[in-house]
């Protein structure tokens, strides 16, 4: 693995939906093992970017780069393989199926096995799935969901299921994790659980983290560093404490006459 | 060989007796039973209790612990004992204040912290603790970034353990050898709900009597599973589980997560079970909810089975005996509903379900027990070790607590306070004499006794009835002395009886009551009757009401002396409204406001009339207002001391 302390590269990508600019020459990166926050009003082009890092869009121009490996145009499972892991704003897990099932087929990606043996359960086929199975089960204590380990997920409250979204990210093993509003819709209880489970992530495995966030003071105190979005362009970019005092950034959230 | 007097000796015995062949500990990890036999658990106490030494653990020092009942919690506890210390248990939910005056009244040296929400804790008040030496915390999650040298693992403790069993390898036998069964095995500080914590001394001695009464009543098996889930700070868990576990090799299981407990239970089907009141009445409503959601032919065949399930429980608590039909038709019961039920619950091996705390409704345990469950009320507290009375199987009676364990001793004092004695009895709150004194007593015989703070009496049949705290007890002008809190939660148990006010002070000889009929279930009663009626005021004052009514309270009255019986009662003509100020909006009676309101009704009650006549002003939510003139009548019980 290169040593490069750049991890991600977000080289100048623009992209626009028929007339619409989503996205204007955006550039910035994103630094090994940091926590590095997306902000910005509604429409700003937030979960576009992340959706140009982990594949579902193609920028227009420009590059995204991911270890020094151009990954602008790989398509979503491969980028998946590479050890960049998301979730998402609207929940997309597998509703009918229970908590367990739903991580188990996120390791689905690294099972060797064919589908014979593993038709059979036998041999390989069987010590590998329960070799998955203790690392989902790791991830089931570390998230603290074990008393929803057979509950079908279509069931659960949303604070739960977003629990298990992450847990599904995180059943990838992501070197790169990126979180599109985990904390949407959650109560101050949910919300500092999960910024709780956001910091031991990033504090046991040194994961590098990129999370798009609404509640400011939550993201002023876990990220490290902050990049604001306004209308599709870059206009601010540094510490929690340089960007609370920024002055385009208090104007794009709180109107001019502030 | 001579028989063990303290804990660790029981534990060691275990251990030689059974090794590596059988289980001794479970907890779930990971999604699966992780065992432990009895060998590793010997290595985990023996590896810890010489760490502790090795940290500087003296014989007598106190230990404080906070953390969910886990297997590293056991073996601490059993650690601290057999270095000669002495655990101290804090609850999980303690706050950082309360936690400081349990360490620092305790003196304690040492703080074992299960996680991050408990060190944290402890470091916030590290300051004013500065007689503990080390934070052990056994669950490392979230802790990889603290530096502070006062916390330390609890591997870090094994491995110094494991470093001075290797110098001094018969040191902890020695240690083991060296306690005696008076030394003090634990300091339990009760909740106090009044003013500050006690910390109650219980020696090895006394939790060994205590699980042995218990065991002298239903035998304890190597083989019974328990699954442990009340706070381990609390000592029911202590003479339920830890102590059962050493005595008699009853294994011991703990859940994965807090959350799972009622999962975990199903999976581990306990031989015993112990659940406060409240959870009990939480079943009840769980299993009304899962049978409504449930098919068709579930909810068909509960309905056609319960009823036989209550009548052969009522049956069996008439100490009668069941037609061959009617154990025909409950033996179907059991096969299509009660078992199945049970097995839903993780109730299929149960020998014994307990409840303690606040009484369960005569309702619920008859539910219970039509399910096929063996439920029974047990009475003791902190100071007695958990041991006090306990239903027998055959011999439950839903107004009292039981009747006392073997080896345990009832007696009530010249006050009508409740006194226990026995070997079980704690022997003081540890630097508090004031307490201890007004607690504790020790006769010629030196038998301990405690003095409970309740008032209760022992009826013909040896059974405990347990009243209300001494100190709300009411004194009658004819010296008897009543609890209206008693009297009223039991008429409440009726389903007729939607609220009661008991009247009864200095001034008056007897004890009357104001009732609020349940206009709902009444009224549906009368319709089966065939008894029309048109308002809540006709239908409370009709005759056959009150010989219902009538019924309850004479039910109620049989469980009391004959000096604290309800003599007259009243249905009242209109409900307690919360909106006339008559309850608080939490249902709570406002009974200065009541029995001002109602002065004539009550009036009447001890003047020897039969009727009274009423006008309460009615206050519509307009504003206007009207008044209602109607007569009430006055029931009255005849006794046998007092013919009406």
């Amino acid at each position: 693995m290169s040593k490069d302390p750049i991890h991600l590269n977000v080289d100048n990508i623009s992209l626009s939906f028929g007339g619409t600019q989503a996205l204007m020459n955006v550039s910035f990166e994103v630094e090994r093992g940091e926590i590095l926050a997306i902000i910005g009003p509604n429409g700003a082009g937030k979960t576009s970017t992340l959706n140009c890092i982990s594949g579902f869009y193609r920028p227009d121009r420009g590059s995204i780069s991911y270890e020094g490996q151009d990954i602008t145009k790989t398509p979503t499972h491969k980028i998946a393989r590479l050890g960049i892991a998301r979730t998402f704003q609207n929940i997309a897990l597998y509703t009918g199926l229970s908590t367990l099932d739903n991580l188990m087929a996120a390791r689905h990606v690294q099972m060797r096995s064919g589908m014979l043996a593993c038709m059979l359960y036998w041999g390989f086929a069987h010590r590998e799935d329960i070799e998955h199975r203790r690392v989902v089960e790791e991830i089931i204590d570390f998230l603290e969901i074990e008393h929803i380990r057979k509950a079908v997920v279509g069931a659960l409250p949303h604070g739960l299921r977003k629990r298990v979204e992450l847990g599904r990210a995180l059943a990838l093993e992501p070197n790169l994790l990126l979180l599109d509003e985990p904390m949407t819709g959650m109560n101050l209880e949910e919300k500092e659980d999960m910024a709780r489970f956001i910091l031991d992530i990033h504090e046991l495995k040194n994961t590098t983290i990129v999370l798009i966030e609404h509640d400011m003071g939550l993201v002023m105190d876990i990220a490290d560093r902050i990049v604001v979005l306004d209308f599709g362009s870059k206009i601010a970019e540094g510490a929690p404490e340089e960007i609370r005092n920024n002055p385009a950034v208090i104007q794009a959230y709180l109107g001019q006459e502030y | 060989m001579e028989k063990p007097d303290t804990l660790p000796k029981h534990f060691m015995e275990k251990v030689a007796h059974y090794g590596e062949s059988k289980v001794a500990i479970r907890q779930k990890d990971l999604g699966i039973w992780q065992e432990y036999t009895w060998q590793d658990s010997c290595e985990q106490v023996r590896n810890l209790t010489l760490g502790l030494v090795a940290l500087g653990l003296e014989r007598g020092d106190k230990i404080s612990i906070v953390g969910d009942n886990d297997r590293q919690y056991i073996w601490a506890d059993l650690a601290i004992m057999a270095a000669g210390g002495v655990t101290v248990g804090i609850f999980t939910d303690a706050n950082p204040s309360e936690m400081e005056y349990v360490i620092v009244h305790s003196e304690s040296r040492f703080a074992f912290a299960k996680d991050q929400e408990q060190c944290d804790k402890h470091l916030e008040i590290k300051e004013n603790i500065p007689n503990i030496q080390k934070v052990i915390y056994w669950e490392p999650r979230g802790m990889w970034n603290y530096d502070d040298p006062w916390l330390i693992s609890y591997d870090e403790v094994s491995r110094l353990g494991v470093q001075l069993h290797e110098q001094q390898p018969h040191l902890f036998d020695e240690l083991v050898a060296k306690g005696a069964g008076d030394d003090l095995a634990n300091l339990c500080y009760t909740s106090g709900t009044t003013g500050l914590p006690k910390g109650a001394m219980l020696t090895h001695d006394i939790f060994l009597s205590a699980v042995e009464t218990f065991h002298l009543l239903e035998p304890r098996q190597d083989t019974d599973n328990v699954l442990s889930f009340t706070p381990l700070a609390w000592i029911a868990e202590h003479t339920l589980a830890v102590t059962p576990h050493v005595m008699y090799g009853v294994i011991v299981n703990f859940p994965e997560a807090p959350e799972t407990i009622q999962q975990n239970i199903r999976e581990i089907a306990p031989d015993f079970l112990f659940y406060p009141s409240r959870l009990w009445e939480n079943l009840t409503a769980i299993i009304q909810v899962r049978i409504n959601d449930s098919a068709w032919i579930n909810r068909f065949l509960y309905k056609l089975f319960l009823p036989i399930g209550y009548k052969v429980a009522d049956l069996r608590y008439e100490k009668k005996p069941a037609s061959p039909w009617l154990t025909f038709l409950y033996w179907l019961g059991e096969f299509f509903v009660f078992r199945p039920l049970r097995g839903q619950l993780g109730l299929t091996k149960i020998r014994t379900a307990i409840t303690a705390g606040a009484s369960l409704s005569p309702d619920m345990l008859r539910f219970f027990r039509a399910l096929g469950i063996n439920l029974k009320q047990v009475y003791s507290s902190t100071e007695t070790a958990a041991a006090g009375t306990q239903h027998r199987d055959d011999d439950v009676k839903f107004a009292s607590v039981g009747t006392p364990l073997p080896n345990i001793e009832f007696k009530i004092s010249t006050d009508g306070e409740i006194l226990v004695g026995g070997k079980n009895i704690f022997t003081g709150y540890y630097k508090n004499e004031e307490a201890t004194a007004l607690s504790l007593s020790v006769d010629e015989k030196g038998t301990r006794w405690f003095h409970t703070g309740d008032a209760g009496y022992i009826d013909d049949d040896g059974h405990l009835i347990y009243l209300d705290r001494v100190k709300d007890m009411i004194t009658l002008s004819s010296g008897d002395k009543y609890s209206p809190q008693y009297l009223e939660g039991r008429l409440k148990f009726s389903p007729y009886i939607q609220h009661a006010m008991a009247i009864g002070a200095e001034d008056k000889e007897y004890v009357t009551t104001l009732i609020n009929i349940d206009f709902d279930n009444v009224g549906r009663w009368a319709e089966k009757k065939g008894i029309t009626y048109t308002t809540f005021l006709d239908l409370s004052q009709k005759q056959e009401v009150y010989r219902l009514i009538q019924e309850d309270v004479e039910r109620v009255n049989s469980s009391l002396p004959p000096g604290a019986r309800i003599r007259k009662f009243v249905l009242m003509h209109k409900e307690f409204d919360a909106d006339e100020a008559e309850m608080t909006r939490t249902r709570k009676l406002r009974r200065g406001l009541l029995a001002e309101r109602y002065q004539e009704i009550i009036d009447a009650m001890y003047d020897g009339r039969e009727e009274c006549k009423v006008s309460a002003v009615v206050r519509y939510r307009d504003g206007r207002t009207s008044s209602i003139e109607t007569m009430v009548h006055i029931a009255s019980l005849e006794s046998e001391e007092n013919p009406a």
